[in-house]
This record gives structure tokens, sequence and C-alpha cells, in this order.
């Protein structure tokens, strides 16, 4: 019993919150990674194109609300969301377009793309927070919990509950459909496999009849859709800030790398692990351990090994020590 | 530092941020059109004369042909322009003057992916795999211009290629040396090209696996394709030749059948050892 | 247009930016423009060496900025001494706790070979090095914190001169050096880690490290009060109270015919400006000394071919860390100046954007390897940052004039003003990259 109640604790504060934000992760380092792969450079606009994709589903989700369409128990968001990614995927097909395509047919190398992701990182910002301002925004609706507490309580008869929140079941369904939608798409289609190949080896493809410009533009659809996604699912679960989204850049940026960068299943698995580092390491502890140690070893402290403000810290020293080990990154990165 | 400022990276090599290896041909446009040239041989690079980018021309009025059923054999010293022809036969590089024409038409101004189409199949001499895609995958990115069924073209190449059908759900980087490079070919091959041209195609392997390539090379030949061939081993090479081209400073030295240029002594004394 | 040419029209427009500030709007605004765009140059300066000058693409701006800012709070505030009686010695014992587990992992992960035994005993100490170092360093943290903590709760700086260090009036400009160490410090250690890796992870570490560092300034309430902020740093000029009290100032302002309320105000920013100015010039002209020095001329043939200069025996790992160390600490320097100019510290204000992208601007803008456009660079930028943030609302409303008075466009647009900058900012840097990829002053 003392180690159910630990145990149904630990999934409480840490193991669900960490799942539901490793999925977040692992869809943002995705599209990293799938920029890097096919585009060659890393792309520092992809917060802010997380956070466009999320202020037009929030514009679209409070116009539903508003002539009173909803989707009951879920988030009416979710409606909304195709909206986002349409228009995210318009915004960034016109970007590359506008900015992008220039420096591939000048050849330009990837570190003069990172630049210029930085200049489109600007205007993003400067363009979301012109659209949706710079407040803090709750949006989601419906119920709150799948199941609450006492439900839980109720149903065990546990000490401990287990509340899992809407937002986080949508979240991680949500990312294993996209997550399967993905895989199959790059390892089964025509299409994705040509993009497999572009990143692989950029001549060859060419050599095989391979379309440069197509497998850019489906590669630009695909991320902003993975943008918007990931974007709304962490909005949903937690609040939109334009600046947040902007500093999820670094636990994104460190999930890509961790997994190996360019390597999808890297992005995920790296995703996860950041977040369960981080979670685990700034949450106190205390109760779980009262539980589980015996009552001479229970620890005084909260035993919260870090505070909650260096979560990032987190991430980064994830990332050097799995880059000491393994330079490539836990899966072998620069490919997909 | 580079002339052109967009590709002025300043030594960075941040692996965090960027991803090195990229493309670094640079191909004629899409977009151009054929013309007619009727009467000329099945392939024919007509004194080409051309060079990378904006640098000093290789080529210099360099002509190559094969007719089909033939197997022609390009060799030559290093630098001589042996590989930069191929290119330019497939429109990897500008021909600023020259002409290339298969089977009939000029095709000088069509992109290497218009020249698949028409017909030409392409083994580069480096990373002309996929190494990060299976064995049957590699094949099915060669088919990439096939909207038709190509199960019968893969099991063709699968029977000529017999090991590949055995590693074909592995990565083609796992593969060894030799392997690899029939994976290469099998990829050319899945187009059902009317012209395959090949760059060193036994450039790195053992002497055993060479002489199993050119086994296989001729066994391609016999079915009928017209096969373009850069060798630096000269003499196995000749030997196999039904026409051969010997190249010096990008022009054509000496042209003639593989025996003839064997028996050449000035052939003999300058490529192959006396 | 020759170099020269081109060098002078772009300082003259810059200039032209600044004095039209002062003589169309005031010279109050002119002159702040001026001191933190003096101070922008520097940090152009400095992220031009490692840029310009190595390739090496630093994201982690704001950290090394931050860092510098500590340094002002550390060595030109006056002393808690209540705070070094409580914990003082405690928390460095604590620290000292820390660094020696650190020292100990890296001897053991050296001296022992690889297997469980290594891994076991790694794992122990670092459990165990952990605990202790948190024991004795929280109590100590938790003894300084809780003296007086509205107005102090941290250890204070070395400025002993008088009660809030008004006497050692020095003290700041020492403090700006070693704002530039300690970046040098943090620089090195990241340098020495992120380029050290097979491969170059440098963008990703610094992104890291500037983050961090950030955590650290706003958690770390012993040291620098954290996100309580410290203010009132010492000042190395007059405070204008002071000038509008002596009457040597009264009477020449009186001969000038100025009030002296804003004649105090503009002599401060003055003399501030002269001191930004003559740090700027120093470095600026050793920067140009040294791209011209052998040194220079090796970085540059590293930069232009590595393969080349490995194979010529230069060690390029250790250039890079090297240059990486400079300019860090040139970021350091400068954030040090800034804190100083503010006159507090407020880790919450460091952002990004502002800190870290914004040089970044500055540097691609003025000419990526050539330091006097750097410079030049810095200065335009801050100059259309503020210029946007303190004209763009009034523009906007002169813009949206034709609109009604109560339309909710009107509103929004007005209200999303100052976000412009980041649009502007944007779109400058993009259109430079496009038109004029080696910036406004190329690198010769």
């Amino acid at each position: 019993m003392e180690f159910l109640n630990g145990l149904v604790f630990l999934t409480n504060f840490v193991i669900v919150p960490a799942l539901a934000y490793g999925a977040q992760l692992a869809i943002g380092a995705l599209g990293v990674t799938l920029v890097y792969a096919i585009l060659r450079f890393s792309n520092f606009a992809h917060g802010d194109t997380m956070a466009f994709g999320t202020a037009v589903t929030i514009k679209v989700t409070a116009v539903l609300v508003g002539i009173g369409v909803t989707l009951g128990p879920l988030p009416t968001a979710l409606l909304a969301l195709p909206v986002g990614i349409a228009a995210t995927g318009l915004l960034v097909l016109g970007t590359d377009w506008l900015v992008y395509k220039f420096y591939r047919v000048q050849k330009a190398k990837p570190v003069i793309l990172v630049i210029v992701s930085l200049g489109v990182m600007f205007v993003l910002n400067g363009l979301t927070r012109v659209f949706i301002g710079v407040r803090d925004i709750q949006f989601a609706d419906g119920a709150r919990f799948v199941i609450t507490v006492q439900q839980f309580k109720a149903a065990t008869g546990l000490d401990e509950g287990l509340a899992i929140r809407t937002t986080q079941a949508i979240t991680m369904v949500t990312a294993a459909i996209t997550v399967a939608a993905l895989f199959w798409f790059l390892n089964k289609t025509r299409t994705g496999k040509s993009m497999r190949a572009f990143s692989d080896n950029e001549d060859l493809a060419l050599l095989s009849g391979i379309d440069p410009d197509r497998v850019v533009r489906v590669t630009w659809l695909i991320v902003a859709a993975l943008a918007t996604i990931a974007g709304v699912l962490y909005g949903l679960d937690k609040s939109f800030k334009a600046f947040t989204y902007f500093q999820l850049l670094l636990p994104i940026f460190a999930a890509a790398i961790v997994g190996g960068i360019g390597n999808p299943v890297g992005a995920i698995a790296g995703g996860f692990l950041i977040a369960f580092a981080e979670v685990t390491v700034t949450y106190p502890l205390k109760k779980v351990l009262t539980y589980w140690l015996p009552e001479s070893m229970a620890p005084e402290g909260l035993v919260q090994l870090l505070s909650g403000d260096y979560k990032f810290a987190v991430s980064f020293m994830i990332l050097l020590i799995v880059l000491l080990f393994k330079p490539t990154g836990l899966f072998k990165g620069q490919s997909i | 530092m580079s002339d052109n400022p967009y590709q002025d990276d300043r030594g960075n090599k941040d692996r965090s941020i960027t991803k090195s290896g990229g493309g670094t041909a640079q191909p004629v446009a899409k977009g151009g059109k054929t013309s007619p040239a009727p009467g000329t041989p099945f392939l024919i690079g007509d004194s080409m004369t051309g060079g990378y980018g904006k640098g000093p021309d290789i080529l210099h009025g360099c002509t190559i042909a094969v007719e089909p059923g033939e197997i022609a054999v390009i060799v030559g010293p290093n630098g001589a322009g042996k590989s930069t022809a191929m290119k330019a036969m497939f429109g990897m590089l500008d021909v600023r003057s020259g002409h290339v024409m298969l089977d009939g038409e000029d095709i000088t101004a069509l992109s290497p992916q218009d020249r698949v189409v028409k017909g030409m199949g392409f083994v580069p001499q480096t990373h002309n795999i996929f190494t990060s895609m299976t064995v049957e995958e590699n094949l099915e990115m060669g088919a990439f211009i096939r909207r038709d069924d190509f199960r019968d073209t893969m099991a063709q190449i699968y029977d000529l290629f017999p090991i590949l059908k055995e590693k074909r759900l592995q990565p083609a980087g796992e593969l060894s040396g030799g392997q690899r490079q029939q994976v290469a070919v099998g990829r050319a091959l899945m187009t059902k090209p009317k012209v395959l041209m090949l760059d060193e195609p036994t450039a790195g392997v053992s002497p055993i696996v060479m002489d199993e390539l050119f086994d296989r090379i001729i066994e391609v030949a016999r079915t009928g394709i017209p096969i373009l061939m850069v060798e630096q081993n000269a003499r196995q090479a000749l030997e196999i030749a039904d026409k051969a081209y010997v190249l010096v400073q990008g022009a054509n030295a000496h042209t003639g059948t593989g025996k003839e240029l064997l028996a050449n002594p000035d052939v003999r004394r300058s490529f192959l050892g006396g | 247009m020759t170099d020269s040419l081109r060098t002078g029209l772009f300082t003259g427009f810059v200039a032209l930016l600044i004095l039209g500030t002062g003589f169309l709007d005031n010279w109050n605004l002119a002159l702040v423009i001026l001191n933190y765009g003096l101070i922008s140059a520097i940090m152009a300066l400095g992220v031009n060496l490692q840029w310009g000058l190595a390739g090496l693409f630093n994201v982690g701006v704001m950290g090394f900025v931050a860092l510098g800012g500590l340094a002002s709070v550390l060595i030109s505030m006056p002393p808690v001494a209540e705070a070094w009686a409580a914990g003082g010695g405690r928390t460095l014992l604590g620290l000292a706790i820390g660094a020696a587990v650190i020292v100990g992992l890296v001897a053991v992960y050296k001296r022992m070979t690889k297997g469980r035994a290594r891994n076991i005993i790694l794992l122990l100490l670092t459990v165990a090095g952990f605990f202790a170092f948190r024991t004795v360093f929280d109590g100590g943290v938790a003894a300084i914190e809780s003296v007086n903590p509205s107005l102090t709760g941290y250890l204070g700086g070395l400025n002993f001169g008088g009660d809030a260090g008004r006497d050692w009036w020095w003290m700041p400009i020492i403090a700006w050096p070693v704002g530039g160490l300690l970046a040098a410090g943090a620089a090195w250690a990241i340098g020495k880690t992120a380029l050290g890796l097979r491969s170059d992870y440098l963008a990703i570490a610094t992104l890291g490290i500037a983050e961090i560092i950030i955590a650290v300034l706003k958690n770390e309430n012993w040291m620098s009060r954290g996100v309580l902020n410290v203010t009132g740093l010492p000042r190395p000029v007059p405070y204008e109270t002071d000038l509008q009290a002596d009457p040597g100032f009264l009477s020449a302002v009186q001969d000038l015919g100025v009030d002296p309320t804003t004649a105090s105000t503009i002599a401060v920013k003055l003399a501030y400006a002269g001191l930004f100015a003559v740090f700027l010039v120093v470095l600026l002209i050793l920067a140009q000394r040294a791209l011209h020095s052998p040194w220079g001329r090796m970085m540059r043939a590293i930069r232009d071919n590595e393969v080349a200069a490995e194979a010529m025996g230069k060690d390029v790992t250790r250039r890079h860390l090297q240059i990486f160390v400079i300019g860090s600490a040139i970021c350091g320097l400068a954030g040090a100046m800034m804190t100083t100019l503010d006159g507090q510290m407020t880790p919450a204000a460091y952002q990004p954007l502002r800190f870290t992208f914004l040089v970044w601007v500055m540097v691609i803008v003025g000419g990526s390897g050539n330091n006097i456009g750097a410079v030049l660079g810095g200065l335009l930028i801050w100059w259309l940052w503020v210029a946007v943030g303190e004209y763009g609302p009034d523009l906007m409303i002169w813009a949206t004039s034709g609109l009604h008075a109560d339309s909710a466009l009107k509103a929004s647009l007005i209200d999303s003003a100052p976000q412009m900058r980041f649009l502007v900012m944007g779109t400058v840097l993009l259109l430079i990259l496009r038109f004029s990829p080696r910036g406004i002053l190329p690198e010769k």
C-alpha cells in the first residue's frame, strides 16, 4: 500500500505531467529536426512559428465559441486546429518563397540560413505580438479532468489520488497519432521516402529525378503542422504567451540534439528525456521517498534537487552529458 | 573566402545548428527544351567545352559517343577531365560550347532530371547510394520517376545481383564496398535506361570484387543497354571496350576500339606502363 | 566608393541620427541613446571578434552580459557585514565543497580505468557530493537571506568606501574589467567543453549557458538578491543632486544660460559618455591592431582554410577557445558598464532577443569581420531600436488618424506599436542579408 501510494503520487505529480510535456517537446523537436535534415539548418524561428500557429488557433477558437460551436467535453481549440495549421502552412510557404528560396538558389551555406532564420524569428515574434498581444491567454475549455483525484481515490481506496487533466490526455493521444502519421508518411509513402533520400544525399536525389523544390515545400508544410500542433497542445496544457514559446526553443533544440539531430526517433526520445529530467529534478520528491523509504530514512527536507527556475539548466546538463559520451546523440544523428 | 558572400560560412562548422554535406552539383537549370538532331550517334557529347561554375574550362572540345550494344570506355591520366566529361553529358555542369545528343535529339539544355526521363542512367563515382535507406528503398528511389509498376525491373535487378535480394531490408550504408557499387548500378537500372553511364565503378574495391563487377557490367551490356564508363584501371577496361577514348587535359588524345588502343605503342607507353 | 569614404559616410550618418535626435527632440534622449549605443557597440565588437574573425556562433551573449552585471554588484556595492557574519563563511565553504566534488569527479574519471568500478564510484561521489554541498550551502544561504531581507539579504560587494560606497566612486570602473574576467571564466569553461567535443556544439552550448546564468542570477538571492534586484549601485560620475548643490557648477551653468536641473542631467550623461567612449576607443584600437597582427592573420587563415591551417601545425581548437574567451570577456565588460549605467541589477530584464540576437543584428548589419562596421552597426541599430519604441506609437497614431476614433483596429494598432521593434529589426536584418550580405561596411 505504501509503495502504491508513493507510485500514485509520483505518477500524479511527475510522470503524467512529464509525459505530456515530453510529448509537446517531442513534436516541437520533430519540426526542428525535419528542417535540419532537409534544409540543413537549425530553425531559430521554430518557437515563434509555434506561437503564430497557436495564436491563429486561439483566434479561431474564440470565433467558434462566440457563435456557439464547441466540442463538448473536448477543447474547442481542436476544432480550430486545422485552420491554425493551414494558416501556418501558408505563412511558412510564403516565408520560404520570399526569404529562404533565394538562398537555396545561391547555394548559401547553412550557417547563413541560420542567421536568416534569426531575422525570420524577429519578424514572426513581432507579428505574433501585434496579432494577439503579449498577455497570458488560457484557451482550454470543455471538461477539465478525465479522472479527478476524488474519483481515483474512491475507485482505488488509496490515500493518494491521481488526476488526469483532459489536456494531458489529449496531448498524449494527439501526439501518438501525429507521430504515427509522420512515421508512416516518411517510411511508407513515395513522397516521404523521397524526403529521406533528399536528406541523405542531395545530389543523388537530383540524379534520381526527385524535385528538390517539392521536397522543400512538403517539408515546410509538415513542419507548420507539427509546430502548430505542438504549440496548441502546450498552450492547452499550460497557457499561451508569446514569450514563453520563444523560450521553448532551448529545450526543443536540446531534445533534438540529445536524440541525434536530424533523426526523428531521436527527437521523440530526446523530448521525453528532457521533460522527465526537468520535472523530476525540479519537483520536491519528499512525499514519494516518505512512502518508499523506511521511516528511519525518511528525508527531512523537500528533496527538491534544484529549484524550478533551473529547468533550463537541467535540459542543458543532460545535453552535455549525452554529447560527452555519445557525440552524435542517443540515436545516430544527421539523417532521417 | 568565397566570392559569393552567401557561401561564406567563415569556417563555421557548428554541428548543433548546421548540417554538413549539402549538394555540390551545379546542374543545368530546369525548363530547357530539346531539338531534333537526326543522324547523330545514339549518345554523343560533341566537342564539349566547359567547367564548374565560373571556374576555368576543364573540357576543351572533347567528343565522346556510344552506340547501342557497345561498351565505351574513357581512360586517361588523373585530372584529364574524364569524370567531368561524363558529368557534362549528364547535365551536371554547364557546357559552354558543344552539344549533347541522345537518340536523335539535342538535349544540351535539359536538366539532369529531364535527362533521366529521356532514358539516361548515371552512377556517380562517390556518394552513389542512399546510405541510411534500405537496399530496396534505394532501388525504389531509382525508380522515382516511374509511375508504372516497377516490380519486374526490381526482380530483374535482384536476378542480376542476387546478394542485393538477400540484403534488401538492410541499410545500404552497412554493405561492403562491392555490394554498395551493385546497389548503385541497380539504382540507375531501375529507370530501365536507354544508356548507362558509370563513373569509375571499381574505385576502391578489391581486385576480386573488381573482376566480378566487370562481369556484371558485361552482363548488363549484353541485355542491350549501351554503357559509357570512366575507368581508372585502364588495361582491364580496354579489354572489354568496344570503343575507347583516351583523354588528356580535357581533349581527345586517342580514339579507337579497345584492342586498337591496347596495341597502340603511344597509349601503352603513356598509360599502361609499357 | 572607397573603403574610407564608405566608413566616413556611415560614421557621419550615425552621428547625424544621434545629433538629429538631440536637436529635434531632446538632448537627454540623444545622450541616453549614445550611452547605451556605446555599450552596444562594445558588445558588437566582442561578437564580431568571435563571428567575424573566427566564425564562432555565440548565441549566449546575454549570459556574458549578465555576468558582467553581476560583477558590478559584487565589486561596487558595499558589503553587508551582518550577512557575512551570519552565513558568509558557510556559503563559501559549501561552494568550495561543490568545486572539490567536481574536481574529484574529473580526477576519478581521468585516473581510473573504464569499467563498472569507475561508474559506481562516480555515481556515489556525485550523490554524496551533491548532498554534502546542499547541506552546507543551503544553511549558509538561508542565514544570509534572512538578514534584513527587504533591504539586503545578500552578501553585498567589496566596496568599503563609506555607507553607500560613494566614497570609493572609482569602484564601478574597477568592476568593469572584473565583469570581463567573470565572463571570460564562464566562456573558458563552456568553450573548453563545447569546442572539445568531437564535433562543434558551441551554438547550443552558449544558448544553454546563457539561460543557466540568468536562472542563477534570478535564484541565488544570497549573491545578488535575485529577482528582488539590487538598486542604488554607486556611480563613477557625480550625482545630479550633488551638481545642483555645487556652486562652481551653478555659476558655470549660469554663464551658459541653461537651466541647472537639465544641465546637471546632461552633464552626468556626458560624463558617462566620455568614460564609455574611452573604453570603446581603446578596445577598438586593440581590436584593429589584433586584426592586422600576425595573430589576426593566423585567425583569418584558420577561418578561411581550417584544414590547411591545421596541417601547418596550428592548434585550431585552442585558437577558437582563445578568441571565444576574449570576445565573451568584451561582452562581460560591456555588461558591467551597462549595469553601472542602469544603477541597478534586474535579472528579469535580461531577454535573449534584446541582449543576444539584437547584438547579432548589429554585427551583421554593420559588417561581419569589420570592427568599425560592428561599432557603427551597434550605434545605428541601437538608435533604431530606441527610435521605433519612442516614435513608433506617435507614428502609429498619425498613420491611423484616418480611422474612426473608437475603431477596434485603431486601438489594437496603437497598442501594438511597441511590438513593432521586433518586426523592424527582423526586416532590417533580412534586407541587409539579402541585398548587402557583407553588411554596410564589408570586411576588407
